[in-house]
């Protein structure tokens, strides 16, 4: 049915503590293309990071299964295919901005001079060539966050598994980081799982929208965003931007 | 150059008032109560200085014995503790093996056990070095096993994300971030070596402040100026190692907290 993309097949999961459960994710089921840019939008704690994780192979479903084009997500992950940016930096205090970036690649055992050479062009990308000797701790949480989004490209991923990249950062940024992302996104014609809890950011970056909705989290909705591409800013001020916003905000209300 | 002279003139003023202090109750037992042996109990520290100085080059000489086989110890036991750590982190099991025998290890007293090594390796050097070695590597091993296991389960699942090995995950994230806790565990064992270099020598060798500390001792009253020299020679050797391992400690790991400049970029 879906060879090559993302197959969440009634997922569940709840977390287990001493005393109490918590259902996090309530019997989700969707499938996301082979190169497809999707999010998954819903308000803080409907399990959107929970969801993302188990893609992700950091996290076992209690119930369902995932399949990344026909392989477990273990196997996934075992063979690289994922880039994935946390919704905190988790940066390495005692690597430089640069070193932070050419992680990845170390581990991929990528000669020095690549490395470099990569790693500038994507401080350039993210904006921070000025910043490539100093510490993470040197940077504000918005540029480290920029940094996480730059190490996440480095592999060049299948699957890019975003978790709030650009929530820490003013609007302008974030405005101009969202073309940067469909630019590279075009280019490198991997699958985004983009996680959002902006409407607006939603609709502006993706071919389709999961509607989360909270305790437990399950899926309310899918949003088909018809926009053209390439998309552009001025679509934001565009009649149909703003009723694609309005449909999934009825969504939310609906569920 | 201002902010130095701020920072330092507290801790002179402090100094200076504690030296004042230590002369006057010198002059009190000894002039006014007239205790018996009263040089012995607090000396002038003029009489100390000069006689700090007028044998300075013995005490360098034998200071530095004595600091080779400290410095020694301390980089066996350092490696050792390390060793400890590392083989302690690897798993639970690991550990619950390990570990009994380490604390076990601290519960021989040192008194006892350095005739015993003395008695296998029959050399002084080396009874110092395994003796000192002995004493280090139980901070080192405890301060760095917690150091790796402080690390965050974020940087974890990053390394895990990316499919990385158990070498990689050492050698990339749990050691470096081990680091300040080891640094931790150094600047404790940096002085307990020195004194566990002493504390052999005065059990019986050649060469080392020990020695001179102890011949001075049974010499009695007449001697007490060179035994308080080699009290005072013996701190600054302590103080010595532990301002080296600091000094390390900077270099190797600029970006910790403690060193971090204030006042934002650049
Ligand atoms: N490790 C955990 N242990 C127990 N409960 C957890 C754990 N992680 C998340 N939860 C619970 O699961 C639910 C979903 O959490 P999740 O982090 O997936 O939400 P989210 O949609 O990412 O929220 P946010 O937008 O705030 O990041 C929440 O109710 C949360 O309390
Ligand atoms: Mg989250």
């Amino acid at each position: 049915m879906n060879p090559a993309g993302i197959e969440v097949k009634n997922v569940s999961m709840s977390y287990q503590s001493e005393s109490s459960e918590v259902l996090a994710v309530k019997e989700v089921s969707l499938s996301i293309g082979k190169g497809e840019f999707v999010s998954l939008l819903g308000p803080s704690g409907c399990g959107k990071t929970t969801l993302l994780r188990m893609m992700a192979d950091l996290l076992t479903p209690t119930n369902g299964s995932i399949e990344i084009a026909g392989q477990s997500t273990r196997q996934a992950r075992l063979s690289q295919k994922y880039g994935i940016v946390f919704q905190n930096p988790t940066l390495y205090d005692w690597r430089k901005v640069k070193d932070n970036i050419t992680l990845p690649l170390e581990l991929k055992k990528v000669p020095k001079a690549e490395r470099e050479r990569k790693a500038l062009e994507l401080l350039e990308l993210v904006g921070l060539e000025k910043f490539k000797d100093k510490y993470p701790w040197q940077l504000s949480g918005g540029m480290q966050q920029r940094i996480a989004i730059a190490r996440a490209l480095a592999m060049e991923p299948e699957i890019l598994l975003m978790d709030e990249p650009f929530s820490a950062l003013d609007e302008f940024s974030r405005e101009r980081l969202n073309e940067e992302l469909l630019a590279i996104w075009k280019k490198t014609n991997s699958t985004v799982v983009f996680v959002t809890h902006s409407i607006s950011e939603s609709v502006f970056l993706s071919d389709r929208v999961f509607v989360l909705s909270p305790h437990p989290g399950r899926l309310s909705a899918v949003v088909d965003i018809t926009l053209p591409r390439p998309r552009t800013k001025e679509m934001r001020n565009s009649p149909e931007f703003y009723k694609l916003i309005t449909q999934i905000r009825d969504s939310f209300e609906g569920s | 150059m201002k902010r130095i002279k701020d920072r330092l003139l507290p801790s002179l003023a402090w100094l200076f008032s504690l030296l004042v202090i230590w002369q006057l109750v010198s002059w009190y037992l000894l002039e006014v109560k007239e205790t018996t042996l009263a040089q012995s109990k607090v000396p002038y520290i003029h009489e100390v200085v000069h006689t700090l100085f007028t044998y300075g080059l013995t005490l360098l000489q034998e200071g530095w014995s004595t600091f080779i086989n400290a410095g020694a110890g301390l980089l066996l036991g350092t490696a050792v503790g390390a060793i400890l750590a590392i083989l302690m982190s690897l798993s639970t099991w690991a550990e619950k093996t390990v570990f009994p025998y380490v604390i076990l290890s601290q519960m021989i007293p040192v008194l006892g056990l350095a005739p015993i090594i003395y008695g296998i390796v029959h050399d002084e050097n080396w009874s110092r070095v395994i003796i000192a070695a002995y004493i280090t590597f139980f901070p080192v091993s405890l301060n760095m096993l917690k150091g790796i296991r402080s690390v965050s389960p974020g940087s974890l699942e990053l390394m895990h994300s990316y499919a990385a090995n158990r070498w990689s995950i050492y050698w990339k994230l749990l050691l470096p971030n081990g680091l300040p806790g080891l640094f931790n565990g150094l600047k404790i064992a940096a002085p307990l070596a020195v004194t566990a270099a002493i504390l052999v020598e005065m059990m019986g060798a050649r060469h080392g402040i020990g020695v001179i500390m102890l011949r001075n001792l049974y010499y009695g009253p007449s001697n007490t100026y060179m035994f308080w020299s080699t009290v005072v020679a013996s701190a600054l050797l302590g103080i010595a190692n532990y301002l080296l391992v600091q000094l390390i400690e900077r270099i190797v790991t600029p970006w910790q907290p403690a060193f971090r400049t204030k006042g934002g970029d650049n």
